[in-house]
């Protein structure tokens, strides 16, 4: 990393908030846009940069490439038609909609579920996390030039998807996760399946570990870049392992304990120094932890009894007047759905809160500040952001 | 949580409290009173964290909801501030000075729901639909399917059949 | 940062001696059991219900036509026709299906250079996948409704068996609303009602509570709610879709729930009859029984002014003379009358047409006549002993009883069939013989064995709680008389009913004997019609069926063109179909009198 500071003056004044004061008629700053063809992350969005040489002096995010308008969409579709739309709210990563979703429906119907349904949407809400990390790894490391990463972490995510095809019948979206309940439990022979997988998750993990985190180049891109500061966690609503690598230990499944999290034994892992490469390290070892939950999960778990409560007719399924929110730990942090019923058969309004609608916007323009513009890619990666989840 | 609305109802035009979880409170506040308490609630009652800031149309009765969902993350509660205005003047005081994502929020609400936040930054630029020419979308009286039939066209060839309909015609078709 | 970490990434290399792991034939890979591929569906199951089309929120399934799918009474010849340039593969349609017919395969590869050809109809166009086993279906013990109807509460049978109290209390609030909710709305129902009644449309009624909407649905085809939501042999359930997921609605109870929440005195308000304008014509009609009455219900509506001339003493025809009063109380059929007669329609009770009145004189002084005048005559089994004072015809038996005439029941009772009108004379003697004895002793015995006796299995059901004993399967061979007393009836086995036509061809053994005792046979068989009020010369213009019924078009009108004739003595026999003859005839007067 160039330090910006030590050759301040050939470089544009600051305002007192941290950003440059830019003259673009100076002819000193280049307009550049990266993106909005993935530009280093999943799914489209762009950067206005503002550069000069090769920092950024000023960066703008620009959405839109993705909007299908699905909260909008819900609100004419019954409750159970919600479930095929909100899937595609965070593509990589669709079981949180599915959980957050039917969990806030079945508050306001006041509806239980039964407990082995509990124990099926954890282990589907870890299996989603373990696997949309693997994606993100790889995503990483490609954005810092090591491509071949990629390569194992995917292979070992396919074989996280072979598991949720048995369990759901459905590689990418699950929908497994039903107002009252799953679709089924895990079917003969599941947990030897399970356990291969791991292990040979494991096995890979071993190899990025040896390339990827005891690698010269990674090192020296990723130390010191996009360093949060504790005290922007709160302005900034930042959560999940971003704001973990800052050493505050924000944890939705720890904070607030939803379906079995209380009954599994773990312990939030958090850094100190709060840059890409913390951060990356929070995640590899979250991708330990998730194993090891699944691991515990396959222990606990009923493997038979009723996993679908009573429902009314779905086609004319009306709930009662209300509002709730109801949040859950996924990859990126806090996932939450804001429902508001008004008593008929559709929802009044749904508003998903993705955790990168604060990291990509407002938190991602602050960070690209001075960075070199070869490090966006790195640095938006290291936030780990999915656009579709900001303009729902 | 309770000695914490007391303390509110005091200070505060409240109502509609609604203790939806041991740890979720919804409540109504008045226009007027929303900044500064959502304010106090940040700097006094340790309601650190802004979830999210959304809007819901109640078209019916002439008003926008504003939900302020506030997170005190050391005692694990949130607190939905929520707050009516007025549809025909939909304008609000802004709070980015409160917390940065709000501008985000706030430029969204303002594309989607044509609600103002005089102030905030960025608020008039476009933030997902560039180029949008209708009224903002995620009021209740713009009509996705009425704009879809009349912006897209279906797949020709199709026809459906209700069931009942289609009795009739086959089986008594003179009754 | 050390000088290892500049050499460790170089294990990577250890790759390259390593097989690769991708899958060498990707098109050949075999998916999950539990896959969601392209769509299977058993046509033959598949009943066209179009849920699955409801369900989905993508729009992709039409319900079309098929060239060898008839449609039928509980088959609306509807099959899923689904695009696959929208399906998003969620199987909503395939855990809300009825029939359980659509389910999906695990196959998932398909290449196609013509985009029209991903729109099909699944199990009709030999596809690879419609053999294949392996492949979604709805999970066991999951549903995304009730499957299960809502139980009616019935009075206990020791409560029952004493008294002509009404046995079925009717729902509460609370269940006519979740029994409502079970309904998918599909419609296949309205095709099977003989009345084409709105069924979906009162059942949605009631769902939302709006019993206001529910009475004006009811009224649009059927003015006697209170009556067939008691009685009717409700068709319509024994076609809705919900049965093959388990019960059918109870579409009759419901019906019933919505007429008895409204008061009387409120329904010229909501059905908007206070300022009917009348015109001049005059219609007769014949016999107050549901026909009639319907009739009469719809002319009025229309301005005409109508008069009913019926030979017993009050109205109902046959759901008051031949119904008991346990199945359905009298003051809820005049609760049905009394709003047709605050409709300006004249009654003239104990005036038999034929007798008191001649059917020309009816001719001479109105514009058109409508008869409805039911099977009252009892058919006899024509046996030994069958013309013996203590052998009796139902019909007559409930006619006395309906009247309040005192009926001298004996100890021991025999009453001949399998119908309805059997349990219903068996079970009103069995109350009378519980008042008089204390205790009971009655047999059914049925030519048909128990599968196919033509009584409600309800019907059977609360018999046999009363303490009836029901014989099936036995033929009546002669009635044992003693003294000029009847001492019993002597039964041979019946192995057949129907030969392989169809037919009725009852085959007997006459070898396996029964000897039930009796000092009183009741035969209930059934019953006839009575067209005596008919001139000879009439009648020979009166054209028939080959069924012995009276010829009429479709709205009713006779071979004698200011004569419309319906009910049972043109179909049925049931309160349904009689009511949809009233309604046809009403339409059918009015086209014939204003084209005069």
């Amino acid at each position: 990393m160039t330090d910006i500071n030590k050759h301040r003056d050939k470089f544009p004044q600051k305002n007192p908030d941290g950003t440059n004061i830019i003259d673009l008629k100076s002819g000193k700053f280049i307009k550049v846009w990266q993106g909005p063809n993935h530009p280093g992350i999943t799914g489209n969005m762009s950067l206005e940069l503002t550069i000069q040489g090769d920092e950024i002096m000023e960066c703008k995010t620009h959405v839109g490439y993705l909007h299908r308008g699905f909260e909008k969409l819900m609100e004419r579709r019954r409750f159970i038609q919600c479930l095929p739309i909100c899937v595609r709210i965070a593509v990589p990563e669709p079981d949180f909609n599915e959980y957050c979703l039917t969990s806030t429906v079945e508050e306001l119907a006041g509806l239980k579920i039964p407990d082995a349904a509990k124990w099926m949407r954890t282990l589907l809400l870890e299996m989603s996390r373990l696997q949309s990390f693997l994606m993100w790894i790889g995503g990483q490391a490609g954005a810092f030039g090591l491509g071949i990463i990629g390569q194992w972490s995917n292979y070992v995510r396919d074989l996280v998807l072979d598991r949720f095809e048995e369990i759901t019948g459905g590689r990418i979206y699950h929908m497994h996760m039903i107002p009252g309940g799953v679709r089924g439990l895990t079917p003969d022979g599941f947990e030897k399946r399970m356990e291969e997988t791991l292990q040979e998750i494991e096995k890979v993990m071993k190899d990025i570990e040896t390339t990827m985190f005891n690698n010269s180049i990674f090192k020296k891109r990723s130390i010191g870049l996009g360093y949060i500061d504790p005290s922007m966690v709160f302005e900034y609503g930042v959560t999940g392992p971003n704001a973990r690598a800052a050493g505050i230990p924000k944890d939705v499944r720890k904070d607030y304990p939803y379906l079995k999290y209380n009954e599994l034994d773990f312990d939030v892992i958090t850094g100190k120094n709060s840059d890409a490469f913390t951060r990356a390290d929070i995640r590899r070892k979250e991708i330990h932890l998730s194993i090891d939950l699944i691991r515990q999960m396959m222990v606990k778990m009923p493997k038979s009894g009723d996993y679908m409560a009573k429902v009314p007719n779905v086609l004319h399924w009306k709930i009662p007047k209300g509002e709730t929110y109801v949040r859950a730990e996924c990859t990126r942090g806090e996932f939450g759905y804001h429902t508001v019923t008004d008593g008929s058969g559709y929802p009044r309004r749904i508003n998903v809160r993705g955790p990168s609608y604060t990291h990509a916007v407002a938190l991602m323009e602050k960070l690209a500040i001075d960075v070199n513009i070869a490090d966006t890619a790195g640095l938006m990666v290291s936030l780990h952001t999915y656009p579709p989840e900001i303009e729902r | 949580m309770k000695n914490l609305i007391e303390r509110l109802k005091k200070q505060f035009k409240i109502s509609e409290v609604v203790f939806q979880r041991d740890n979720e409170i919804f409540l109504t506040v008045e226009k007027m009173d929303a900044v500064s308490m959502i304010t106090q609630l940040r700097d006094l009652e340790g309601f650190t964290h802004l979830v999210l800031l959304t809007a819901v149309d109640w078209l019916e009765e002439g008003y926008f909801q504003l939900t302020y969902l506030l997170n005190n993350y050391e005692k694990k509660t949130d607190l939905g501030v929520r707050v009516k205005i007025d549809r025909d003047k939909a304008e609000m005081t802004s709070i980015h000075h409160l917390w940065k994502t709000a501008a985000t929020y706030q430029r969204e609400l303002k594309e989607m729901f044509g609600i103002d936040f005089p102030g905030s930054p960025r608020v008039d630029e476009s933030f997902i639909l560039e180029g949008w020419d209708n009224i903002p979308p995620y009021r209740r009286d713009f009509d996705t399917k009425k704009y879809s039939e009349e912006t897209y066209f279906p797949r020709p060839g199709r026809k459906t059949h209700d069931p009942a309909e289609y009795m009739k015609k086959k089986l008594y078709p003179e009754d | 940062m050390s000088f290892k970490d500049v050499l460790k990434p170089f294990t990577a290399w250890k790759n390259l001696a390593i097989e690769p792991v991708s899958i060498k034939k990707p098109l050949e890979r075999q998916a999950a059991p539990r896959y969601r591929g392209f769509h299977k569906n058993n046509l033959e199951k598949c009943i066209g219900c179009g849920t699955c089309e409801e369900i989905c929120q993508n729009a992709a399934i039409d319900m079309v036509p098929l060239d060898g799918i008839e449609t039928k009474e509980g088959d609306s010849g509807l099959r899923p026709m689904i695009d696959y340039g929208r399906c998003c593969w969620c199987a909503l349609c395939v855990d809300v299906c009825t029939t359980n017919s659509l389910t999906m395969s695990n196959h998932f590869t398909w290449v196609d250079t013509n985009a029209d050809n991903f729109r099909f109809i699944p199990g009709a166009e030999n596809k690879p996948w419609d053999n294949e086993e392996l492949g979604y279906k709805k999970p066991e013990n999951y549903e995304l409704n009730n499957p299960y109807r809502v139980e009616m509460v019935e009075i206990e049978p020791e409560q029952r068996d004493k008294s002509f109290l009404e046995i079925v209390k009717g729902f509460s609030k609370e269940q006519a609303i979740k029994e409502a909710d079970r309904c998918i709305e599909c419609g296949l129902c309205i095709a099977t009602c003989p009345a084409h009644m709105g069924i979906p449309a009162y059942i949605a009624a009631v769902r939302n509570d709006d019993m206001e909407e529910g009475l004006r649905v009811l009224y649009e085809t059927n003015p006697l709610p209170e009556i067939c939501g008691r009685v009717c042999t409700h068709k319509c359930e024994s076609v809705c879709a919900m049965q093959h997921k388990g019960d059918a609605l109870s579409i009759r109870w419901l019906k019933r729930y919505i007429a008895d929440q409204v008061p009387a005195e409120k329904y010229k308000e909501i059905l908007e009859t206070e300022n009917i304008k009348k015109n001049d014509k005059k219609i007769a009609i014949i016999g107050a029984g549901p026909a009639g009455l319907s009739a009469a219900y719809y002319l009025a509506l229309l301005g005409y002014n109508v008069k009913i001339f019926e030979a017993l003493s009050g109205p109902g025809g046959m759901t008051r003379y031949g119904i008991p009063e346990y199945r359905l109380p009298y003051d809820q059929i005049d609760k049905d009358v009394d709003y047709i007669k605050s409709l300006g329609v004249e009654f003239q009770f104990n005036t038999r047409i034929g007798k008191d009145i001649t059917l020309d004189k009816l001719h001479e002084d109105f514009d058109a006549v409508f008869a409805g005048t039911g099977l009252h005559l009892g058919r006899s089994t024509r046996i030994d002993g069958s013309n013996h004072e203590k052998c009796y015809q139902a019909v007559d038996l409930l006619r006395d009883v309906a009247d309040g005439k005192s009926i001298n029941v004996e100890k021991k009772i025999v009453v001949i069939g399998g119908g309805n009108v059997a349990m219903d004379i068996a079970r009103t003697l069995a109350r009378l013989q519980n008042q008089k004895y204390g205790k009971v002793q009655l047999i059914i015995t049925s030519l048909e064995s128990e599968d196919i006796m033509p009584a409600d299995l309800e019907e059977i059901v609360e018999s046999r709680e009363e303490k009836i004993i029901i014989e099936p399967a036995w033929g009546p061979k002669k009635i044992k008389i003693e003294d000029g007393k009847i001492k019993g009836l002597h039964v041979i086995k019946c192995l057949s009913v129907f030969d392989e036509e169809g037919r009725f061809n009852p085959k007997f053994d006459e070898n396996k004997k029964e000897f039930f005792e009796a000092d009183m046979v009741v035969e209930a068989i059934g019953q006839g019609m009575d067209l005596s009020y008919f001139s000879e010369e009439m009648q020979s213009r009166l054209e028939m069926t080959d069924r012995h019924k009276v010829k009429v078009d479709n709205n009713c009108q006779s071979s004698i063109p200011w004569l419309f004739v319906g009910g049972d003595i043109v179909a049925g026999p049931d309160v349904i179909s009689a009511i949809a003859d009233g309604h046809r005839a009403a339409r059918g007067i009015d086209n014939f009198l204003s084209q005069k």
